[in-house]
């Protein structure tokens, strides 16, 4: 990757192993622990909390609202067209589930990559092709020309579903750059730039932000990003909730409290 | 293969189980869509008409466009088309569309559009993963719920399938994403002529009866789902034309002076999401999302957090008013609740449309025929001890029971007035022998084709002419409906009848010479004039070209003012070819593709005349010639000289001036006069020298 530095265990661990010599060792998560076991030899095991300075947070994440989407997809198309040139859910690195069925607000689940602090993708990729690329704002990347297509990242991302993405189409793992290296699209993205995603998304349920999210659970990324005019258009968080619009003809004393404004 | 076009469209015999492909290649000249399914239709069963629609030579044509399966706004509808067990006199080569998911998904699998052929001999479903067709036994499926359905069918395609996860579906192609399944309910199995497809919840193609067609080809579902990519021409322009285009949507965190059109009457217009819902709008009320069809930045619909109302909107989710005698309550586009008629039972308001999903019936026809069932019974025509033995609770006709009872009724053909009332109210009408009387009385206000009607023919004229000239009612709303009516019926419109006018006129090229196109005064330049051919020739071809081929929705497009920009001009006509031409890589004009759509309304016409249609079968009831209009209808007129809003009331339609305007429309569009027939030249011009010969052949060139 033009101008990116890797550090040199990663290029070591390519040329130790090729696509073909890792398939060989059989089953995925046997290989994964052997070669977890062979490339941090030198390295803090990946269930050690690794320091700071070894990971350094990245200086742009994707938070969103999952009960603000409205599951049009726009996200994913934009994402997968500015990649890509073309227009594929499957190929898209951020991705929107939804049941027609279900009930709010289960019934959609938004998953972006999250930038990890402590990436698992980078931690456990066997050669190096996941990478913290500490010119481009530290965003965790994936190298697709170092990519060997054994798809540990896919495995030990932690998230579910997992937020690395499987090409098919090159047989390679990708993952959110943050729209840094998008050929297709006339905006500079990256951490000083755009995301296709949060530009496209009708309903700006998806916000780029600079300071880490709490990392433990969903709360520090699923955020609240509705204001009052989302409510007076009577999409209510719980039954008791009264839109400002309506509260002058309805309301009781007491019966209505502002929400706060949206929060980062 | 141009961008936006896998290349192929899937062709199934359900007869001898044979599955084959079509290249699209062959039908780019019509665009996609409506355009290429009316081409493979007068291709594969033109020579043989006229024949019945539960004959096995009816097709059943599901068509994407060039935009399916991209983020190209409003775009996401499947185009069904087929000679329509729902319409009337003649079950008419029709269409009906549907939104949600099914063409994004289809698209992705590597196909253009399916071609149904024949019948099976015992019951079917096609199950499509990528390029991978089969034809399934319905065993177990056959009988159930339209939602039952579905979810057992994507239970089939994908077993490992759980919501938020991903799913291997072959060979390593992931996706997230669930099957997406349209099909009929037992309202179809059993060929009722109201019923629906239904996709997702509450997505239904209503207008036509194809769930019926579905029903008489013993297939009760149709599965896609994909992990292929839909080519884009020029992608950089493409991405801009989309960033571009959010001018014109709704902004949700600061909308456009939100006090004045987020009020009441605003909410169909605004382009606010969630506003098609209107159950769910009178305190307390029930957490919702918008809920959005692929790639609409508008998500006119809800799912709510009792799960029930789920993707309605309109009609779907107000059919069953229960416990109210008043019309809808509030929609979700906000305003003063205060003002409208509450539905006392907003739940189970809700629980009686999703009943009326469940059973697979069009809930437009249900609205006629469950009306003309009310009337029948005080006329003391149906009830207990009568002839048509019908036992409904009609002292209870506000209740969820009612509903129950009258759904299953018309789903199961259950008695001999079951059996003639899933013919659907002007085949009930023809056969309780009291057509003429009731349609032209306008007791039954069945105003075109067997449709009911929806606004008014006699003021709104280029919806009743629009519908007239074609097969079905038009169901166009944003040509003039919701901006121009529910605009002047908001009492606080944001353009004057003149800007309006003018506004109108620049977006509808190729005429925007023409000041009058949208007067709906009685003056020269008014509803019979030279300026409403224009107007009803632009709808027709807006019709067929975008909403038809392109996949359009006809609740957002065409755009040719809108609140949410400074100057209130909207996206037509700039953003269509735009994103047409970046998606495809042609580069077309506007009027270009406008020409396309006087092409394919050509060509639908020809099959029409084929079937039977002349001109003389293009009137409406007496009705709207005789009785007065009752109003309602609010619409830009050039009275004495000045534009105003005027609803028109006390109009109605002058008989021998309609019929002047009609032949004026038909030499306009290259059609004969005396009969309504297209002509040789004009077809010839449009390279359809075959469907010339073909009317020749039947006596029918014009």
């Amino acid at each position: 990757m033009p101008g990116s530095k890797k550090p040199d265990k990663e290029a070591a661990a390519k040329k130790k192993f090729s696509r073909r010599d890792f398939i060989a060792t059989g089953g995925a998560v046997v290989a994964v622990d052997a070669l977890i076991s062979t490339t941090t030899a030198d390295a803090a095991p990946a269930s050690a909390a690794p320091a700071p300075t070894r990971y350094p947070a990245s200086k742009g994440y994707l938070v969103y609202d999952s009960k603000k989407c409205a599951g049009c997809t726009t996200c994913m198309l934009a994402c997968s067209l500015v990649h890509y040139g073309e227009q594929n859910l499957s190929l898209s690195r951020i991705q929107i589930m939804q049941d027609s069925f279900g009930k709010f607000p289960d019934d959609v689940v938004m998953a972006p990559c999250r930038q990890c602090l402590t990436p698992p993708c980078v931690i456990n990729c066997p050669v190096g092709a996941a990478f913290i690329d500490e010119e481009n704002g530290n965003i965790r990347r994936i190298d697709a020309e170092k990519c060997i297509g054994c798809k540990t990242c896919l495995a030990m991302c932690p998230q579910q579903p997992h937020r690395t993405v499987w090409n098919h189409k090159i047989n390679k793992s990708t993952k959110c750059d943050l729209c840094l290296d998008t050929p297709y699209w006339n905006e500079k993205g990256g951490v000083n730039g755009k995301q296709a995603c949060v530009e496209s998304c009708p309903m700006k349920a998806i916000k780029f932000v600079t300071t880490p999210p709490d990392q433990k659970e969903t709360e520090g990324y699923d955020v609240n990003l509705r204001n009052d005019y989302w409510y007076n258009l009577g999409l209510v968080e719980n039954s008791t909730h009264i839109p400002p619009a309506m509260a002058s003809s309805q309301r009781k004393p007491g019966a209505f409290k502002p929400k706060p404004k949206a929060k980062e | 293969m141009k961008g936006g076009y896998t290349g192929k469209i899937l062709r199934v015999n359900l007869t001898d189980k044979s599955i084959s492909s079509i290249p699209t290649e062959k039908y780019e000249e019509f665009g996609g869509g409506h355009g290429i399914g009316s081409a493979v239709f007068f291709d594969l069963v033109g020579d043989q008409l006229p024949f019945d629609a539960f004959d096995p030579r009816n097709l059943i044509i599901m068509m994407n466009s060039p935009f399916s399966g991209t983020f190209m706004p409003g775009s996401g509808r499947c185009e069904v088309q087929g000679l329509a067990p729902g319409l009337y006199p003649i079950e008419w080569f029709g269409h009906s569309n549907f939104g949600g998911r099914f063409t994004a998904q289809l698209k992705f699998a590597g196909w253009d559009g399916i071609v149904v052929e024949g019948k099976a001999d015992k019951p079917v479903w096609i199950n499509i993963i990528d390029d991978k067709v089969t034809i399934e036994d319905a065993n177990g499926v056959w009988g159930m719920d339209t939602w039952d359905t579905q979810q057992e069918v994507a239970r089939r395609v994908v077993p490992e399938l759980k919501h938020g996860e991903w799913a291997d579906l072959s060979n390593s192609c992931y996706t997230t994403q669930v099957p997406a399944v349209v099909c009929c309910g037992p309202a179809g199995e059993n060929l009722s002529r109201i019923a629906c497809l239904l996709h997702g919840a509450g997505s239904q193609a209503a207008l036509g009866g194809y769930g019926a067609l579905f029903g008489s080809k013993n297939l009760k579902a149709i599965s896609a789902i994909g992990s292929g990519s839909v080519p884009i021409a020029d992608p950089k322009a493409f991405m801009d034309a989309r960033l571009w285009f959010r001018q014109f949507q709704w902004d949700v965190d600061n909308p456009r002076e939100p006090e004045k059109f987020a009020q009441r009457g605003y909410s169909l217009i605004n382009g606010a999401p969630s506003g098609g819902n209107v159950s769910n709008g009178s305190l307390p009320l029930v957490p919702a999302r918008a809920a959005a069809c692929a790639s609409c930045p508008r998500g006119c619909r809800m799912r709510l957090a009792s799960g029930d109302s789920n993707e309605s909107v309109c009609a779907g989710s107000m059919f069953a008013r229960i416990g109210s005698s008043g019309f809808m309550g509030m929609g979700g586009g906000g305003g003063d609740a205060s003002k409208m008629p509450a539905i006392l039972n907003g739940k189970l308001t809700r629980q009686a449309n999703d009943l009326m999903h469940k059973f697979g019936l069009g809930h437009w026809q249900l609205m006629a025929t469950s009306g003309y069932i009310s009337y029948l019974h005080r006329q003391g025509i149906i009830g207990k001890g009568k002839e048509y033995e019908c036992d409904l609770p009609f002292d209870q006709s506000s209740t969820f029971a009612y509903h129950e009872a009258l759904y299953r009724l018309l789903s199961a053909r259950e008695g001999k007035f079951g059996d003639l009332a899933a013919e659907a109210a002007a085949r009930m009408a023809e056969k309780l022998g009291r057509y003429d009387e009731d349609v032209n009385s306008g007791a039954l206000r069945l105003s075109y084709w067997g449709t009911q009607e929806h606004y008014s023919s006699q003021v709104e004229v280029e919806w009743g002419f629009g519908s007239l000239l074609g097969e079905r009612d038009l169901m166009l709303h944003m040509m003039a409906n919701y901006p121009l009516h529910w605009m002047a019926m908001s009492g606080n419109p944001y353009l004057t009848a003149e800007e309006a006018s003018k506004l109108y006129a620049e977006a509808m090229v190729p005429y925007q010479d023409d000041r009058y196109l949208v007067d709906y005064g009685e003056g020269p330049t008014g509803v019979y004039s030279d300026s409403k051919v224009k107007q009803v020739a632009w709808v027709k071809h807006y019709e067929k070209f975008w909403i038809g081929a392109g996949g359009f929705c006809g609740w957002r497009w065409p755009m040719c003012i809108t609140n949410n920009t400074a100057d209130r001009r909207g996206a037509t006509p700039q953003a269509e070819p735009k994103f047409w031409n970046a998606v495809t890589g042609d580069n077309k004009t506007f009027g270009d593709y406008m020409e396309l759509g006087h092409k394919i309304y050509t060509l639908d016409r020809s099959i029409w005349v084929l079937q039977g249609r002349h001109r003389d079968m293009e009137v409406f009831p007496d009705y709207v010639y005789d009785n007065p209009s009752r109003g309602g209808s609010e619409m830009p007129m050039f009275i004495d000289g000045k534009w105003v809003y005027d609803a028109g009331q006390g109009r109605a339609l002058d008989r021998e001036k309609t019929e002047e305007f009609k032949s004026k429309f038909y030499a306009f569009e290259g059609y004969n006069p005396e009969n309504g027939y297209p002509k040789r030249d004009t077809l010839e011009k449009m390279n359809l020298k075959k469907v010339a010969d073909q009317l020749e052949k039947q006596g029918k060139l014009g």
